[in-house]
């Protein structure tokens, strides 16, 4: 039971509590307006191969905690949302500060390959006002968490 | 044309998706019994410009629509809307949230095929199917799609009383030194580790094992 | 007007990950206290200090505990604070000492039910939440035997674990594995089980 994003190993998230936490609140769906863009669409996510995905995962989960989650709090006063927001949050937060993708020059190309991905995601998200972009993002956690679950083992 | 919310919306409109086969279904708007009201369905891709048409459901009596066609690319998410019309007038657009197949598809149970003896059951199952569009076309075994599918396999003692269970990945599982002689029942249901999706529990096939040969020998002597 | 004491001795007992937040009781004579409780995990004390979330039974309750096993959903440290009021008056926070973290939980042995039906031995394991699996190890009664191990992830419904040898004892042993924390429990006491023996054919 745990995370293999390539080399990276993660223990110690369940991804049936982050189902749950986003289960708990799909109906922030209802409130993305701006459905003609998809931010997490298949260029950013589609083909990424393990040695890639170790990259591209902590780039993806450190906006999150950093951009997405941060401030969102103080507008979420629907206390299933704060709930579910805050076991997002803290169990991102542990993926991220597990993760240590190697540095070492051979892998430049892949860690490029990866950043231009999340580039593609980060930059779909910065055409939006912050509010709209943060609501967005959050509903398509569904996306993010069926990705995730292809490296997970169970 | 008609004139648009002259008429109350349809309700309760979902998507009930089995094994990838997407039907959207809604209820009739209140108020309107007897009338002649007639439906159009629309889809939109999330993260695509337009609403799409259905041209097989424009002005459709019955509550439902089959888009599983158009939703089979189970790795994107839709929307579907759907209106009444009736004569002149026709209501608001009714939305669907966002519908997304590889998460909220129910998983049909495997195809069960028991063989017995005197005191074993062989139990061969085959993997539910995504839904195709001819029967001639080439299947898609749900495994395919979810890779860690597996099988809640539950056995009932009918003599004993008792049930047990027991969890399997491939397809094949021999029940052995069973009681012969005894009517054995058995379930089945497919189950994707992950977010909580709904599953179809099998029908309950019953089969008998078959009578001791041992035991009628000695009854003969 | 006599300030509303804030609760003290706040304490986490925590056992097979289900958590509770407890401390002493204020007293005002003739008056029911309300107690409401707030968490903040590690994230949020990081990035949103001045963020708390209210416990999700606990916003308020009467008695001097919480269940917060709903609340504490990563394993990271959690700080808690508690607050008490009556009518009007509100007391000061009192926050937990030392943030707690669910890796810190006691995990005792399961209880299991061992039966058989016919030649099947057959387990029946307590639901501890979704949170558990547990590694169960069976062997036959005699010297030298070898122990099977299965990782069983159903619970409260009786699973098959092997099929045994007519006339012989079979004896069972399990263990919780809390995949959260990465945390075994001990193992239970062994359970044993004797087979019929077969009734064997007449030779002539």
């Amino acid at each position: 039971q745990e995370f293999q994003f390539g080399p990276c190993r993660v223990e110690g998230v369940v991804l049936q509590e982050l189902w749950e936490a986003f289960s708990a609140m799909k109906d922030i769906q209802a409130k993305d307006n701006i459905t003609s863009v998809r931010l997490l669409r298949k260029e950013v996510l589609q083909n990424v191969s393990d040695a890639e995905s170790c990259y591209l995962i902590r780039a993806l989960l450190k906006f999150y905690l950093t951009t997405v989650f941060k401030n969102y709090l103080d507008k979420a006063a629907d206390s299933r949302i704060r709930k579910s927001f805050s076991t997002l949050a803290n169990n991102f937060f542990v993926i991220v500060s597990k993760l240590q993708p190697s540095q070492e020059n051979e892998m430049f190309s892949i860690s490029e390959s990866a950043r231009r991905r999340f580039l593609l995601f980060q930059r779909a998200f910065k055409q939006l006002d912050i509010q709209a972009a943060q609501t967005k993002a959050f509903g398509e956690v569904d996306i993010l968490l069926t990705w995730m679950e292809k490296f997970y083992q169970f | 044309l008609c004139i648009s919310g002259g008429l109350p919306q349809p309700t309760n409109i979902t998507f009930l998706s089995i094994n990838m086969r997407n039907i959207l279904q809604w209820s009739p708007p209140e108020g309107l019994q007897g009338a002649e009201v007639t439906y159009t369905v629309q889809y939109f891709i999330y993260g695509q410009k337009k609403w799409l048409n259905k041209s097989e459901c424009r002005n459709i009596n019955r509550t439902c629509c089959d888009l599983s066609l158009e939703t089979s690319d189970y790795e994107h998410q839709y929307y579907a809307k759907v209106k009444a019309i009736w004569e002149r007038n026709c209501s608001k657009w009714a939305e669907t949230g966002r519908f997304y197949p590889f998460l909220e598809t129910q998983i049909g149970p495997p195809r069960v095929a028991l063989t017995t003896d005197e005191k074993s059951i062989s139990i061969v199952l085959t993997a539910p199917e995504k839904w195709k569009r001819n029967p001639e076309d080439s299947s898609i075994s749900m495994q395919q799609i979810y890779s860690n599918l597996k099988y809640n396999v539950s056995i009932y003692n009918t003599k004993s009383n008792r049930t047990w269970s027991q969890y399997v990945t491939n397809h094949t599982l021999v029940l052995s030194w069973l009681e012969p002689d005894t009517l054995y029942c058995v379930r089945v249901e497919s189950f994707v580790p992950g977010p909580p999706r709904l599953a179809q529990p099998s029908d309950k096939q019953c089969v008998h094992t078959l009578k001791d040969q041992a035991s009628a020998l000695k009854v003969k002597i | 007007v006599a300030i509303l004491p804030a609760p003290q001795n706040l304490s986490v007992q925590s056992t097979n990950m289900k958590h509770l937040l407890m401390w002493s009781p204020v007293i005002v004579p003739g008056e029911i206290i309300y107690y409401f409780v707030e968490y903040q995990g590690e994230y949020e004390s990081l990035y949103m200090s001045h963020i708390w979330i209210p416990s999700s039974w606990c916003s308020p309750t009467e008695g001097p505990e919480c269940d917060i096993t709903d609340d504490v959903t990563a394993t990271v440290p959690y700080n808690l604070r508690v607050r008490a009021t009556v009518g009007a008056q509100t007391s000061a926070w009192s926050t937990l000492q030392h943030p707690f973290n669910r890796n810190s939980t006691v995990l005792t042995p399961p209880v299991m039910e061992v039966t058989k039906d016919g030649f099947h031995l057959v387990i029946k394991l307590e639901d501890l939440g979704p949170q558990f699996e547990f590694l169960v190890a069976y062997w036959r009664r005699e010297p030298g035997a070898k122990e099977h191990v299965k990782v069983v992830k159903s619970r409260g419904i009786p699973v098959h674990l092997g099929t045994m040898e007519p006339g012989a004892a079979y004896c069972v042993k399990v263990r919780t594995f809390v995949k959260a924390i990465g945390r075994h429990s001990p193992f239970s006491q062994a359970e044993c089980v004797k087979v019929q023996g077969e009734t064997l054919p007449l030779t002539l």
